[in-house]
């Protein structure tokens, strides 16, 4: 477990999956002390730095303010650098990072399908998302093949894109249900091999061991 | 090495792109392909998307996605801080700035009266946050008209294309965005504004753009 030296987090989020769930993964995966606060919305809106969440708190041990920063990209791409998930290498990081911005576009393409109304509408959505997820699965699967099918996006061990493309998957397999019932049916025949090796890869990584065991269990729900 | 920006041709998304290669003072060129017909030639059928060609022979360095650009030329080139933190604090200007876009977005989306009003409502309220945000930003770093430190920095940059967009990019979606936008303007912000336009560094982006500084002042 850390020691007194790292500092302390909480992660300020709704009780949801969402935009949070990859930085719980990796404030897991960097074993540092941290907890989270569900606040009270709308009422605690205004007391955020902008307005939304998540928030990410860093409280240091040597007495200095908090280090308080906001949007879930960035807050990710904070730890990831801070505990080592991403590269220092600046055409690594890059690639690393694309995947996470590409993994968002995919959800906003999902979210653009649940707040259409009129049919037509729906329909273009739906166009679009296929095409989107398709697209994204079939990049990363080649990822995956091209890194020596290790069940890693890049390199040989545990990064941030891998921790990103699982968190994403629990979300699209888990998450996501309470926003569309049957998304789990409509996800899982598109998992390629290679996927579904990362997924769990990931899971069963010990880092990751005490967060499965009190939360979803994602290959469990992939091969139901 | 130059880069090749291949981008939409408007303001929008490519803008800090634009300014960032500038300011890199690297050899670059944009294309603009035939779209939809060069979509599934691009990495993730979307642009931007950026092409460093490499000075030693080895192969094209391809990467896709606005901010990832962004994040990558503006550490090559040092316009991030190496610092962890003070990268984060600039990064997140830059996070917060795209959800002002895209609640702007939401806005032109929309398609009845209620759902307008409602959308429209919710862009200033956000622009207004990120307004009196980066102005607090501006105040605390010595109201030198820089978000952070002495120089040209990333988060300057974005803010700067932020406000663009809003008195010029997006005057095609909205023909007097300018006059709703222009008053909101603090002090703070149009010295911003005109710091990052008359830095040396932009010099040759500005020769051949629109001058926000005068369309504000007008």
């Amino acid at each position: 477990m850390a020691t007194t030296n790292t500092p302390s987090y909480t992660l300020r989020y709704f009780g949801i999956m969402g935009r949070g769930e990859t930085s719980r993964l990796l404030l897991e995966a960097a074993n540092v002390e941290w907890t989270e606060e569900n606040p009270e919305w709308p009422q605690e809106k205004a007391n955020q730095p902008f307005g939304t969440l998540p928030v990410l708190i860093e409280k240091s041990v040597d007495g200095s303010p908090d280090f308080v920063i906001c949007e879930s990209g960035c807050i990710e791409r904070y730890l990831a650098r801070a505990y080592g998930f991403l590269p220092s290498d600046l055409k690594k990081a890059a690639l690393q990072e694309q995947v996470r911005d590409q993994m968002h576009d995919v959800a906003a393409a999902f979210f653009r399908t649940i707040g259409a109304v009129s049919e037509e509408d729906k329909k273009l959505a739906q166009k679009g998302f296929d095409e989107i997820f398709d697209k994204f699965i079939a990049i990363q699967t080649k990822n995956v093949k091209d890194n020596d099918n290790t069940g890693y996006l890049f390199g040989n061990s545990l990064s941030f894109a891998d921790i990103v493309l699982y968190g994403f998957f629990r979300n699209m397999v888990i998450g996501f249900v309470q926003f569309k019932a049957d998304i789990a049916e409509y996800v899982k025949p598109k998992l390629t091999p290679e996927i579904i090796k990362l997924i769990s890869t990931v899971e069963t990584n010990p880092k990751f061991a005490k967060y499965v065991a009190k939360s979803d269990n994602l290959v469990a729900a992939v091969n139901e | 090495m130059f880069y090749k920006d291949q981008a939409l041709s408007a303001i929008g998304l490519g803008e800090s792109i634009r300014l960032l290669l500038t300011a890199a003072n690297v050899e670059w060129t944009e294309e603009h392909p035939e779209w939809p017909q060069e979509k599934p030639n691009q990495p993730f059928g979307r642009l931007p998307v950026l092409i460093e060609k490499s000075a030693d022979g080895s192969p094209d360095f391809v990467i896709c996605e606005s901010g990832n650009i962004e994040r990558y030329l503006a550490r090559t080139y040092g316009f991030l801080p190496t610092d962890l933190k003070k990268a984060a604090l600039q990064e997140q200007v830059r996070d917060i700035m795209s959800d002002v876009g895209t609640a702007f977005a939401g806005y032109i989306r929309a398609i009845s009266e209620e759902d307008k009003k409602a959308r429209f409502e919710a862009f200033g309220e956000i622009l207004d946050k990120y307004i009196a945000i980066q102005t607090k930003t501006i105040q605390s770093n010595g109201n030198t008209g820089r978000l952070f430190g002495d120089n040209l920095s990333y988060a300057d940059i974005v803010t700067y294309s932020l406000f663009k967009n809003m008195g010029i990019g997006f005057v095609k979606f909205k023909a007097d965005i300018l006059d709703i936008v222009k008053p909101k303007l603090t002090p703070e912000i149009i010295k911003l504004i005109s710091t990052v336009e008359t830095d040396p560094k932009l010099a040759k982006s500005m020769l051949k753009s629109d001058n926000l500084s005068a369309l504000i002042s007008a």
